[in-house]
């Protein structure tokens, strides 16, 4: 990049004799070639393809970008607006669907429950499959964490072959099929399965742990350990260890280093880890229906049920909208909070 | 040594040179010209013994004691065996002979080959295939023109189609799958297979677009423009000098499109109807009706699926630091 310009006030002026010749060339052939070197960008061909800009040579024009922006307004921004315009409006009398017709009842039922009277009692059923969800969420995201701060700290600090491995081992059940790790689980935790055929084998009879919180809870962890560890990762596999080396040479016990050296540079793979964790996680549906079976009521078997059995669209919408307002502001504080511990890394640096 | 006055440290002469050290040695010349000849060492590193322990200049060495601490490698020990052992029980499973999905009657390929005869597996996997294919090919066309026209675009413009591409990550699915199955019925698409490849190819964009990205960036963009100096028009350029050369970029890619369009649950189970049932929904539905031997087989091939796919894009990314 910065040799282009170099070359072209160069040539022209200490060796023209030689130069010119062979510049000149291949313009005789393209008159789109200025026969004197000059500053990049003004002499390029300016072939066109879809509206006439200057494109850079090898790239495409940015025409091309629109099919998939197109395809992102239609099948991302399009739902979007559309389940927050459902969530304003009212339910038809029968079957599912909206009825066009503006109407808060949505909302109102997350909070609220009528009686026959038209009496309205606060209601905290669905505010507690909310913190239901929630708290699920983050305890998943704090052992992810707290599990992959030390295995990726552990990759990072192998030889450079041995870590590629490493990584692809992590990767590979990042990749694989969501169901087939949760029925993984319930092949475990079932009632004749491995765990519990070294239980009765001991006397200690048959542990019931499928279709429990608990179960929910080891399937999302396992779900999501991986998402937590590949970013983390990242972030420490370009650390430079010399760092941790010289606050050992001033006297740092290791403790002190992996305090103040190494979970400081692990911090934004922390936050992108705790919000690629946290976030699916609150709304997942799958682990709970599998692994928890009916028990464990969350967020996303809400709104899916909303969907289907109970054909109150809505709501479903209502919450669904809840749900994305609370995402946008999760992703807003983790970016400005990177942004913030980047910004520190680069004061410091 | 206590009590004593600078003007008492011990002053050190130079010392013959060595001629591994002279680097060191030169800094040593330097600062004895400085204060006259002499060296003043400060008092309280008369007594500092050599750390055996901390010296510097270990990053290299393969066996560093600095890099080890303490129960970490356990951990990752633990933590691989627990991300392992399930998926290993599962192909375990699927040699099982007997009827019972969980109780060992013997090694037996039997439920292999009745999958292979299933109808509604192989309808599903069918449907799985074309959808997952055809997104794929979407995908990985409109990240192409994308990424390669990511220049060209201003900053908030890249900025704003950036967001746009990859928001579809950032949504929890079934907020995603509900709110796409409410906008096909608002905009009177018949369900099928079209919303589902547009939804899937939708989808993948941001796991196709990354890879492409990554390896254009790495790419020296001289060969362009030698390309093009050459006499190669802006079309010839792009297909014969930037496609060979994303070739990595773009199969590993395609290769993650596809795996993450094969696996999707959330989405798909919003979208499809009778006609259109893909695998992962197929097995959902057979998971809740109880556990199946056929189940383990499926679960084995997926999962031989994952390992097959990301070992070629891993070799892949990697060929490229070479």
């Amino acid at each position: 990049m910065t040799r282009v310009p170099e070359e072209s006030t160069i040539f022209p002026s200490s060796t023209p004799s030689s130069a010119a010749p062979s510049a000149s060339t291949p313009s005789t052939s393209m008159p789109r070639h200025g026969s004197a070197p000059a500053p990049r960008g003004s002499a390029r061909p300016r072939r066109k393809i879809g509206l006439g800009r200057k494109v850079k040579p090898g790239l495409l024009h940015r025409v091309w970008a629109v099919p998939s922006i197109i395809l992102g307004l239609l099948f991302t921004l399009g739902p979007i607006c559309v389940i927050v315009a459902f969530s304003f409006m009212s339910r038809p009398d029968v079957g599912g669907g909206v009825k066009f017709a503006f109407s808060t009842e949505g909302y109102r039922k997350l909070l609220f429950r009528e009686d026959f009277f038209g009496n309205s009692y606060f209601d905290p059923r669905y505010l507690e499959v909310f913190w239901t969800s929630l708290w699920m969420a983050l305890v998943t995201t704090a052992v992810c964490i707290a599990l992959a701060f030390p295995i990726a700290l552990w990759i990072s600090m192998r030889t450079e072959r041995t870590q590629r491995i490493l990584v692809l081992l992590v990767t590979i059940p990042f990749w694989t099929n969501l169901i087939v790790r949760t029925y993984a689980w319930m092949l475990i935790l079932n009632d004749n399965g491995p765990i519990n055929a070294f239980a009765t084998a001991f006397g200690f009879g048959t542990q019931h742990m499928l279709y429990t919180t608990g179960a929910s809870l080891i399937g999302l962890i396992y779900t999501f350990l991986p998402f937590a560890i590949l970013p983390m990762y990242s972030a420490l596999s370009g650390f430079d260890f010399r760092l941790a080396e010289a606050a050992y040479d001033l006297g740092a016990t290791k403790g002190v280093v992996l305090r103040r050296i190494i979970l400081r540079a692990a911090r934004p793979g922390i936050l992108s880890g705790i919000a690629l964790c946290l976030i699916p996680a609150f709304g997942s549906y799958v682990q709970p229906v599998l692994l928890g079976g009916g028990r464990v009521l969350m967020v996303g078997n809400l709104i899916s049920s909303q969907f289907s059995e109970a054909r109150n669209w809505p709501f479903g919408a209502a919450i669904s909208t809840v749900i994305l307002v609370i995402t946008l502001l999760a992703a807003l504080v983790a970016s400005v909070m990177g942004n913030r511990s980047a910004r520190k890394a680069g004061e410091s640096a | 040594m206590t009590g004593k006055t600078p003007e008492q440290n011990k002053v050190i002469t130079m010392a013959p040179m060595d001629a591994t050290h002279t680097e060191y040695a030169e800094l040593v010349a330097r600062a004895s010209v400085a204060n006259h000849g002499t060296i003043v060492v400060p008092e309280w590193l008369e007594d500092k013994k050599p750390d055996k322990a901390l010296t510097t200049r270990r990053s290299g060495r393969a066996k560093n004691g600095l890099k080890r601490f303490p129960f970490v490698g356990f951990i990752s020990v633990a933590v691989l065996l627990f991300l392992y052992i399930p998926m290993l029980i599962v192909v375990a499973y699927s040699f099982n002979g007997g009827r019972q999905a969980l109780l060992w009657q013997g090694f037996s390929l039997r439920w292999y080959a009745s999958v292979f005869h299933d109808p509604s597996i192989i309808a599903a996997t069918r449907t799985s295939l074309i959808v997952a294919v055809a997104a794929t090919a979407l995908a990985t066309i409109l990240s192409l023109g994308y990424v390669l026209a990511l220049d060209h675009m201003s900053r908030f413009g890249s900025k704003l189609a950036s967001g746009l591409i990859n928001a579809s990550m950032m949504i929890p699915e079934i907020v995603l799958g509900v709110a796409t199955m409410a906008f096909i019925r608002m905009i009177g698409m018949a369900p099928g297979y079209l919303p589902l490849i547009l939804a899937h190819t939708t989808f993948c964009i941001p796991f196709v677009e990354m890879p492409i990205r990554a390896r254009l960036q790495t790419l020296d963009r001289s060969c362009f423009e030698a390309a093009q100096d050459l006499g190669a028009s802006q079309l010839t350029t792009v297909t014969k000098i930037t496609l060979p050369l994303l070739t990595p970029g773009i199969v590993s890619g395609a290769l993650m499109g596809f795996v993450v369009s094969m696996d999707d649950y959330m989405i798909s189970n919003f979208l499809t109807t009778a006609g259109t049932t893909t695998l992962p929904i197929y097995i959902f539905s057979l998971i809740r009706k109880g556990v199946n031997p056929s189940v383990n087989v499926v679960a084995t091939l997926l999962l031989l699926l994952a390992i097959v796919v990301t070992v070629i894009s891993s070799l892949l990314t990697n060929r490229k630091d070479k």
